[in-house]
């Protein structure tokens, strides 16, 4: 097995080897979605697509189709936060034996992807009870994408900040951005909210629920978001972990 | 005297990190101003007059209820084989607990006081120190939710994870975005809302809410110092 493929099998195993985290991951993120689909009113409201057309429906809908890729947003931020934070020791010594920053990066972020995976399926099904989307299998494409920016996102915060200062800028930037600035119920959004991370998966999730064409531009605007966290994550760890050792 | 003593310690210890600093000085005007120009592009939302204000309002309350959430969870989380020890060393499990909580309270009130200043910069508190006692009341709550969280469930991962999913789905059922109703009634801070909102519009209490959240505060205390106890008499001792 490769280096990066032993690392990844090492985390998942301590992951699997705790039971009621494994449950959490399924249960907080369907929880969350499954309150949303049964409070939110059914008031009629219009969106605004990003691939164009403006769209009339129900806030019963659009709620439980923004709190999915929240949801599982939420849970790879906090996850790639704290994942980074216990493993940093571990971490240093894998590169004092030959690992390399990318390896390490590549292969939490595999794990990430993994528990990316099973929030956003999660989260999802328990959408899907009250709402089903124009198309299922992008709109799980772009939750999966959202928790992979996050998680990402989350990475590079844990080895800059304290756990107490990530967790808090985790909550509150997920919810601004993904609830608040991405929401295609808003109009004027500010003009930060182009530039926060939340932007292009968000946008794909409501082409993907609420419109007729793939969402391919967001899809890959995502993916080149994505791609750039990934570099300064590696940078971020890389050099976190040299000043420490 | 003794319980002022030990938590001038854990004060001193907290004080120590400027990071620590930054969180409760920083951290929270950024959350508050944030929420409110979001919410400002929310006009389609029935009911949800001024959204800025509300925007506002709901992030200087949310803000530093989690902030004492999560100080709360750590402090429980990390200090958990020091207190056991202190217990083998015949320090009482209630005295630690109001160790916790009289630090976490401490450093709360500073936050609550710097939230309420950035709030006022733009909007019109009627009642500052009504305003105030009502952002105390907040941090003791999820001061309390943190503390059982972390009693519960003594990974950082898995006791975040159930505060944060809490705490953010607390937030949008009482932030007066959507009328969720009979069930956004029972979010932990949907009656310390309308008593802050009462009190920074009009200046007054809104006595309607003043005893459910008085009873959520007497059953979070019972809550936190069953969940503080029994988390002892489970922890191994080494």
């Amino acid at each position: 097995m490769s280096p990066t493929g032993t690392a990844v099998a090492m985390g998942a195993r301590e992951v699997v080897r705790q039971p009621v985290l494994v449950a959490l991951f399924v249960f907080l993120p369907a929880y969350l979605v499954g309150v949303f689909t049964i409070v939110v009113p059914d008031t009629g409201v219009t969106i605004q697509l990003s691939s164009g057309p403006e769209i009339s429906t129900t806030l019963g809908d659009v709620v439980p189709a923004v709190m999915a890729p929240l949801a599982a947003a939420l849970l790879g931020g906090i996850a790639g936060l704290l994942l980074v934070q216990s493993m940093s020791v571990a971490d240093r010594r894998l590169l004092v034996v030959g690992y390399r920053a990318r390896q390490l990066v590549v292969a939490r972020l595999a794990l990430l992807s993994m528990i990316g995976l099973v929030a956003s399926v999660a989260a999802v099904a328990a959408m899907r009870l009250a709402f089903a989307p124009a198309s299922l299998g992008w709109f799980v494409v772009a939750t999966v994408l959202a928790a992979l920016i996050y998680a990402t996102s989350g990475m590079i915060i844990g080895a800059l900040f304290n756990r107490l200062i990530g967790i808090y800028l985790i909550l509150f930037g997920s919810f601004i951005d993904l609830f608040l600035f991405q929401n295609p119920i808003a109009s004027d959004a500010p003009v930060g909210a182009a530039f926060t991370p939340g932007r292009h998966p968000l946008d794909a999730a409501m082409d993907a629920a609420f419109g007729d064409d793939v969402p391919l531009s967001a899809v890959a605007s995502g993916l080149g978001v994505l791609a750039g966290l990934v570099v300064v994550a590696v940078w971020v760890i890389r050099r976190s972990a040299t000043s420490a050792s | 005297m003794a319980l002022f003593a030990d938590t001038g310690l854990r004060l001193h210890e907290f004080v120590r990190r400027p990071a620590t600093i930054v969180l409760v000085l920083a951290v929270p005007p950024l959350a508050i101003e944030t929420y409110g120009t979001a919410l400002e592009s929310f006009p389609q939302l029935p009911g949800l007059a001024e959204p800025a204000r509300v925007g506002r309002v709901t992030g200087t309350l949310f803000a530093v209820a989690f902030l004492a959430g999560l100080v709360g969870l750590f402090q429980v989380i990390s200090s958990r084989s020091g207190d056991e020890r202190l217990v083998l060393c015949g320090y009482s499990r209630m005295r630690l607990l109001g160790t916790r909580l009289l630090s976490l309270f401490t450093v709360g009130a500073v936050a609550s006081a710097v939230a309420l200043a950035t709030l006022g910069l733009r909007v019109d508190v009627a009642a500052p120190a009504l305003a105030f006692g009502v952002l105390i009341i907040a941090i003791v709550l999820y001061g309390l939710l943190g503390v059982t969280v972390g009693s519960v469930l003594p990974r950082e991962l898995e006791g975040s994870l159930v505060l944060v999913f809490a705490a953010d789905l607390d937030n949008a059922l009482s932030s007066d975005l959507f009328d969720t109703g009979v069930v956004g009634r029972f979010a932990p801070l949907h009656h310390p809302h309308a008593l802050f909102e009462s009190a920074v519009v009009s200046g007054e209490l809104a006595g309607d809410h003043l005893l459910p959240t008085m009873a959520y505060l007497i059953g979070f205390l019972v809550v936190a110092v069953v969940a503080y106890t029994r988390a002892g008499v489970r922890a191994p001792r080494s």
